[in-house]
């Protein structure tokens, strides 16, 4: 039943004084939170987007009105800068295709099971495992990972090998810092869309002869797209903006957009190359935004 | 009655590979502060609780751990009660805007961190109002990262969400706030709860923020254990972390005793 049938069934006196928050005072609910997102969120952003258009100039922090494309063209003119926004790129995209074949499972395994209780522990299970700190996740790779660490600690012990694997402080060992960290948003956003294909589609292919893995090839794994499709951006954007992985797995080696921004500034006091490079990331992940939009429309011929 | 689901083996094997990959680490952090040695080794070298007394007695990990904790608790104050407000009239308003209201809400989950820090820093140095570096400063960047995330779970629940109940309220005589709090919010108080919970924990692990925001002496628990990690592995950070884990898992099951976890993230796909 739709608000506008309801609306009319309600009484008179009623509908004249009306409610709390309903039509005209409706409205004040939503003041604060836009106030404060105006004012620092959309402000602020405009003022960095300010900075990054500016006459660079070092140790000065904010923006005075220039329009240039200097840092831009600084940005375009020396491949170590140029090469890092395509080293973010790949490693976002090689950490959601990692993380879209390794969350995909455990998904379906999450929606599909009805038992409550292992059904509520592995979402307690996954839910943590999200809202966990991630720097506390990484000392725990780190500690697994590192040339004394577990592995190597104890291959090395063994005489199964001479020298440390190298298997963190370089691009692996970012991506699998990166999908550790990724992986429980892949796993949220496929719990919905498989759950809501009825699982009669199915029992439908299935009764007509297909076998258990066309079944799910030909009906559910077409239907997930969408969502297989926003958790892919979610773990792009969340893999290209992260500082802390990038510094901790990669060890100041593998130079992302992130650590480049973070040691200009702080190393450098080039604000307003800093800025360049945060709007090279975020029109990064705008992009990436874009790209999902059109792919996903393309897949569900405008459904979605 | 339908039977019960039966699983491919493909599914059993690669659920339990995302496990081992969510959960290594984590078991890790757990031994590496409950080992009685000087670093962890494979195999392990016993138990003992020396590392999580030495936490206990750290000059920079506890007051770190404190300093999160009391960040946190402010902030999810505030982005509770905001996002609820929000929430309630983005799911309720058939205004213009709404769609575009809800974007700009959401977006601060795709700005990184490390540039919403900036942003933040920048504007507070040129509008010079005082909150650069300042704990002010620090609660507004986390009241912006975890606001979404409120609204994201309180709209959830507010989807089919019956209005007339409310109006029933109102016919029999409540007055609107009354029939407002007896009412709807009485209804989606669970996942209030649960919002609030969400950035609770999210504002207590947020690293990314405080590189421009925080100061030496406004460390949280996260950027103690970054600093500490750039130079060594010391149990006394795991030992932290142990309680840093107790806290997340404690809530998540309080979470999960509020609302259907499974129902509400198939709702709350965070959209933009």
């Amino acid at each position: 039943m739709s608000v506008e049938t309801l609306e009319s069934n309600v009484s008179e006196p009623v509908r004249r004084k009306g409610l709390a928050f309903h039509r005209d005072r409706l409205w004040l609910l939503v003041v604060p939170m836009t106030l404060f997102f105006v004012v620092f969120f959309a402000f602020p952003v405009l003022i960095l987007l300010a900075d990054a258009f500016d006459k660079p100039t070092a140790g000065r922090v904010t923006p005075h009105g220039d329009f240039v494309l200097t840092n831009f063209i600084r940005f375009f003119s020396f491949p170590q800068y140029y090469n890092s926004a395509l080293l973010t790129i790949e490693i976002a995209v090689v950490s959601s295709i990692i993380a879209a074949i390794l969350g995909y499972p455990l998904a379906y395994l999450i929606a599909k099971l009805e038992h409550p209780t292992w059904n509520t522990v592995l979402m307690i299970l996954v839910l943590a495992s999200m809202q966990l700190d991630g720097v506390i996740r990484l000392y725990g790779m780190m500690v697994l990972l590192g040339d004394n660490g577990l592995i190597n600690g104890t291959l090395i012990r063994w005489h199964y090998i001479d020298k440390p694997l190298p298997l963190m402080y370089n691009v692996f060992g970012v991506i699998v810092g990166t999908v550790q960290i990724t992986l429980p948003f892949m796993v949220l956003s496929l719990i919905g869309v498989i759950r809501g294909i009825s699982p009669s589609f199915e029992e439908a292919a299935r009764s007509l002869g297909a076998s258990p893995w066309r079944a799910f090839r030909t009906i559910t794994l077409p239907l997930t797209m969408p969502g297989l499709l926003a958790g892919m951006l979610l773990v792009f954007a969340l893999s290209s903006s992260s500082y802390v992985v990038a510094a901790l797995m990669g060890g100041w080696k593998v130079w992302v957009l992130p650590i480049h921004i973070f040691e200009r500034i702080s190393n450098s006091g080039q604000w307003q190359f800093g800025a360049a490079l945060s709007t090279i990331l975020f029109v990064i992940n705008i992009t990436a935004v874009f790209i999902y939009l059109a792919v996903s429309s393309r897949m569900t011929g405008g459904r979605a | 009655m339908r039977e019960a689901v039966r699983f491919h083996w493909l599914i059993w094997v690669g659920s339990a590979a995302a496990l081992l990959v969510l959960l290594v680490p984590v078991v890790i952090v757990v031994m590496a502060g409950l080992t009685a040695g000087e670093y962890l080794t494979f195999p392990p070298q016993g138990l003992s609780l020396r590392w999580v007394v030495t936490f206990l007695r750290s000059p920079t990990f506890f007051p770190a751990y404190l300093f999160s904790l009391e960040l946190a608790l402010i902030t999810t104050a505030i982005s509770s009660v905001m996002g609820t407000m929000a929430a309630v009239y983005l799911t309720r308003s058939q205004a213009k805007g709404v769609a575009a209201m809800r974007g700009l809400f959401m977006s601060p989950i795709i700005l990184p961190g490390l540039v919403l820090g900036l942003a933040l820093y920048v504007s507070y140095v040129l509008t010079n109002i005082g909150l650069a570096r300042t704990f002010g400063g620090l609660l507004v960047g986390h009241v912006l990262v975890t606001s979404p995330f409120v609204l994201a779970t309180v709209s959830a629940s507010l989807v089919g969400f019956d209005i007339s109940l409310e109006e029933a309220a109102r016919s029999l005589g409540a007055g609107p706030l009354q029939a407002f709090r007896l009412v709807t919010l009485k209804i989606i108080q669970p996942a209030v709860a649960a919002g609030s919970i969400f950035a609770f924990i999210i504002s207590f692990g947020q690293f990314d923020l405080s590189l421009y925001l925080g100061t030496p002496n406004l460390t949280g628990l996260p950027y103690a254990m970054y600093i500490s990690l750039r130079y060594k592995f010391e149990p006394t950070a795991a030992a932290a972390g142990i309680f840093a884990i107790a806290l997340v898992v404690l809530s998540m099951a309080l979470s999960s005793r509020l609302v259907n976890l499974t129902r509400l993230v198939s709702n709350a796909r965070l959209r933009w």
